[in-house]
């Protein structure tokens, strides 16, 4: 006998809204639907808006956890767009940033997946050992969450020695205490149990649908995007990609727990090797950008993050497009929830699923109009969709 | 007469089992908190010893919706024979003497009787409601209840078969006589089996999947609110306590210890409660030092592991009685 | 298969350590020390500003007003929109604008989140 279970809108293991509508029979997931329209906010029109300085702080805010990636792609893209490059020592500066908000989601991303799984204990224990990492952050960018570092042209603040010499030691507190949870989800037994073998994904499978990021990674294929196409001094700071073979989601654990090792070392090679010098250029703030489409990319904690631009010589874009790897690697979520053949899927391998891609759906939404009669899908715009809502609820009056 | 009716109403009886089993919750959040390095309950009552207490009455207070599709009778009689059974279950657990309040050859088989009523009854909470999420828990506490029933019967009736007696006041005697016997016998392995059997019978973590708050949202509780939250929520209380309490009566004495004539009743409780909180202490680091399993995983475990060693133990404890 | 409660000396170990959490409104114990660059509050220098209205046309929030008073014009800070960017502050070319250390700005009447 089947029925539906809905996972979402509101689910506890959802930080925010995603509908995941499973067919199930008993225990068994047989089929998955996805829907992804409940957090729409409209950013993309907002940066449409906004001059370039203020779509910086916008641009920042479309996810919570990854806002240095964020920042760092729109910055990135603007400078291709006004044909600027930032100085070398903002470029480690920047590096510097990025990894340590890397360690951070990734801490923050393990403590969740363990509360899912159950274990509440390992959750207190990394999100108190994530505190140190953002008292760094309060201390280097002076906010530990927004942490609007990176400007347009630099970066917007200097690296002091006493800023260095804290932060040396709490990186080393930092490893030492993942080299002992390394040591944990090596050996815990009923980890184990819940990971290994659960959420297969081929590596073959996984390019077709599109996967990026530590998900790949997981999956043995070797696709970085600070190796393959180096962006802000990568080429300079040397450092492994961490890849492991399992292919199901106790692999994911370890790819993200030898993430963060990777960027402990990174964050010391770049402060043993600061080049002096300025820390930004100098650009008026409202500027107007010459005419051109531009396009960066970026290795956020997620994947692989695209920004992409149009302008046409105005103090704000004319379009602007911005692509998640949450939006990339949820063709994959459903692959890997329908059960086939041997490979079995229960309701209760939905969450090591779910969360091993890291979903942070905030940046994932879209709204597409299918329009069933004349068999035809578009998408929408705001104002399309104003005067939608409004006919609606008129109409119901 | 009169006696033997405040006894069983007060002290030690239901208004006592009730406020100790509030005050065990407590040291079982107070204990889980302290490790995981956080503070626990802390505002309601010096170190938030109330706090349980403030969260039953608060429960009691709030609005008390019936779904329109469940069944009305099975929603309503399910939380009051949850709380009701596991305090009559209570009472046959001797605390301020010897004996229980109830006491009589054979009640070692009422009270395993009742444990598993008991989750027939989660059962039928469960599929009363009339939800999917509530289905699903209650399927799976049924499949549980297949998985570790057995070992635990197992566990507790090679006590019994050592002691040779079949009522909890017989047990404590035989262990009276016979000094530590249960660490040098082979009651070691049925303490194992009785620790791990029993979280699975509370369904707490690592067996909390009827239940599990991530996967279905609160499992066959879903749909409780109110008052009948409340009495659900003061049946695992009671739950807690009665385990602990057996634990400690087949495995370490019971309410039994030197005793200073004329203390009597109040010696007796002390040592009971003793006891009981080291078991309680044992099954809160069991809480907190394991993840959650799968269904299947679990009802595998349990007749691949636990179902051996519980025929070992009851074999030996025939052989060595 | 692992060993099963491998993490219970770790579990143990915390039992005897100090609380992580820190208790909310603040005991003398564990006032926090928050860094010197922290970006808080807006504070504002009346006698530095000259009117260039840069702030203004910067703040992603929209949270600077100008008001003309008798020495020409100035900002209001309206810090119930602010979102404690700091870009107002870098774009300042007399520094009147600075970004102090408060960021408990929690209050029950509007007038206070407003910084003239």
């Amino acid at each position: 006998m089947s029925f539906e279970v809905p996972i979402g809108p509101q689910h506890p293991i959802h930080v925010e809204p995603l509908m995941l509508r499973l067919k199930v029979e008993g225990e068994l997931i047989v089929d998955v639907d996805v829907d992804v329209s409940y957090l729409h906010r409209g950013i993309e029109k907002g940066l449409e808006v906004r001059p370039y300085i203020q779509g910086l702080y916008l641009a920042e805010r479309i996810c919570g956890i990854c806002n240095c990636a964020h920042s760092l792609c729109y910055c990135l893209n603007v400078e291709q767009l006004l044909g600027k490059e930032a100085p070398p020592r903002a470029k480690y500066l920047r590096v510097i940033v990025e990894e340590l908000s890397r360690i951070h989601s990734h801490l923050l991303w393990l403590g969740h997946y363990f509360h899912t799984l159950g274990f509440e204990t390992l959750f207190m224990y990394f999100w108190r050992d994530r505190e140190r990492v953002m008292d760094m952050l309060e201390l280097i960018t002076g906010n530990r969450v927004t942490t609007a570092y990176n400007t347009i042209g630099g970066v917007r603040r200097d690296l002091t020695a006493e800023m260095e010499s804290k932060l040396r030691k709490a990186l080393e507190y930092l490893e030492e205490r993942m080299r002992y949870y390394e040591k944990v989800v090596d050996n815990e037994s009923t980890i184990l149990a819940r990971t290994q073998g659960v959420g297969i994904l081929k590596p073959d499978e996984a390019i077709k649908l599109g996967t990026v990021g530590p998900h790949l990674r997981a999956s043995g294929v070797k696709h970085d995007v600070r190796y393959d196409d180096p962006y802000s001094g990568h080429d300079e700071i040397p450092f492994n990609v961490v890849t492991y073979d399992s292919c199901d989601c106790y692999g994911r654990v370890k790819v993200r727990m030898g993430e963060v090792l990777e960027s402990i070392n990174m964050i010391n090679y770049a402060l043993d090797h600061l080049p002096s010098g300025d820390y930004r250029l100098k650009i008026p703030p409202l500027f107007k950008a010459p005419e051109g489409e531009s396009l960066a990319r970026v290795e956020a904690p997620r994947g692989e993050l695209v920004h992409y631009s149009i302008s046409t010589g105005g103090t704000s874009p004319y379009r602007y497009k911005v692509r998640t790897p949450t939006l990339a690697n949820l063709l994959s979520v459903v692959h890997m929830l329908k059960s086939r053949g041997d490979y079995e899927v229960y309701i209760a391998d939905v969450p090591p699923i779910l969360g091993g891609i890291d979903p942070c759906i905030c940046c994932t939404a879209r709204v597409i109009i299918t329009d069933e009669a004349r068999k035809t899908r578009r998408i929408t715009t705001l104002s399309e969709l104003e005067r939608y809502s409004r006919e609606r609820r008129g109409r119901r009056r | 007469m009169i006696e033997e009716v405040l006894a069983s109403i007060i002290f030690p009886g239901a208004i006592f089992i009730l406020a100790i089993s509030l005050f065990y919750e407590w040291i079982d959040r107070k204990l889980y908190a302290r490790l995981q390095n956080r503070v626990g309950p802390h505002l309601a009552g010096p170190f938030g010893i109330l706090q349980p207490a403030a969260d039953f009455i608060k429960l009691l207070s709030k609005e008390d919706i019936v779904p329109e599709a469940a069944d009305r009778f099975l929603f309503t009689l399910t939380p009051i024979m949850a709380s009701t059974l596991i305090l009559l279950a209570c009472m046959f657990l001797p605390i301020a003497g010897p004996k229980g309040i109830i006491s009589f050859d054979g009640d070692l088989i009422v009270v395993v009787a009742l444990l598993s009523i008991y989750t027939i009854i989660v059962y039928l909470a469960g599929e009363g409601s009339n939800n999917r999420f509530a289905s699903i828990g209650a399927t799976r506490a049924a499949l549980q209840l297949i998985g570790y029933e057995i070992p635990l019967t197992l566990a507790i009736l090679s006590v019994a078969i050592s002691a040779g007696s079949l009522s909890l006041s017989g047990i404590i005697q035989a262990q009276q006589e016979r000094g530590l016997w249960f660490i040098a016998g082979p009651q070691l392995i049925g303490f194992a089996i009785f620790l791990i059997a029993s979280q699975a019978e509370m369904e707490r973590i690592p067996f909390d999947i009827p239940e599990a708050e991530q996967e279905i949202v609160a499992g066959w509780e879903v749909e409780y609110t109110g008052r009948r939250l409340a009495l659900f929520r003061l049946s695992k209380d009671l739950e807690l306590f009665l385990l602990s309490g057996l634990g400690a009566t087949l495995f370490l004495g019971g309410s039994a210890g030197p005793i200073i004539p004329g203390l009597e009743p109040l010696l007796h409780t002390i040592y009971f409660i003793v006891k009981s909180v080291v078991m309680l202490v044992i099954f809160t680091i069991i809480r907190t030092i394991f993840a959650r399993l799968r269904i299947d995983q679990m009802v595998s475990f349990s007749w691949k592991w636990l179902m051996p060693f519980a025929i070992i133990l009851i074999i030996l404890s025939e052989v060595i009685a | 298969m692992g060993i099963p409660g491998y993490f219970i000396v770790e579990a143990l170990k915390n039992l005897f350590k100090k609380r992580a959490t820190i208790l909310y409104p603040y005991r003398e114990a564990d006032k926090i020390h928050v860094p010197e660059g922290l970006r808080g509050r807006i504070s504002f220098d009346r006698e530095k500003c000259i009117g260039c209205q840069l702030c203004s046309r910067v703040c992603p929030a929209k949270a600077i007003q100008i008001i003309e008073d008798e020495k020409g014009k100035r900002p209001v800070f309206l810090i119930y929109r602010c979102i404690y960017c700091g870009q107002c502050a870098d774009v300042c070319p007399r520094k009147a604008i600075t970004l102090t250390k408060v960021f408990e700005n929690i209050t029950l009447r509007k007038e206070d989140l407003v910084v003239r």
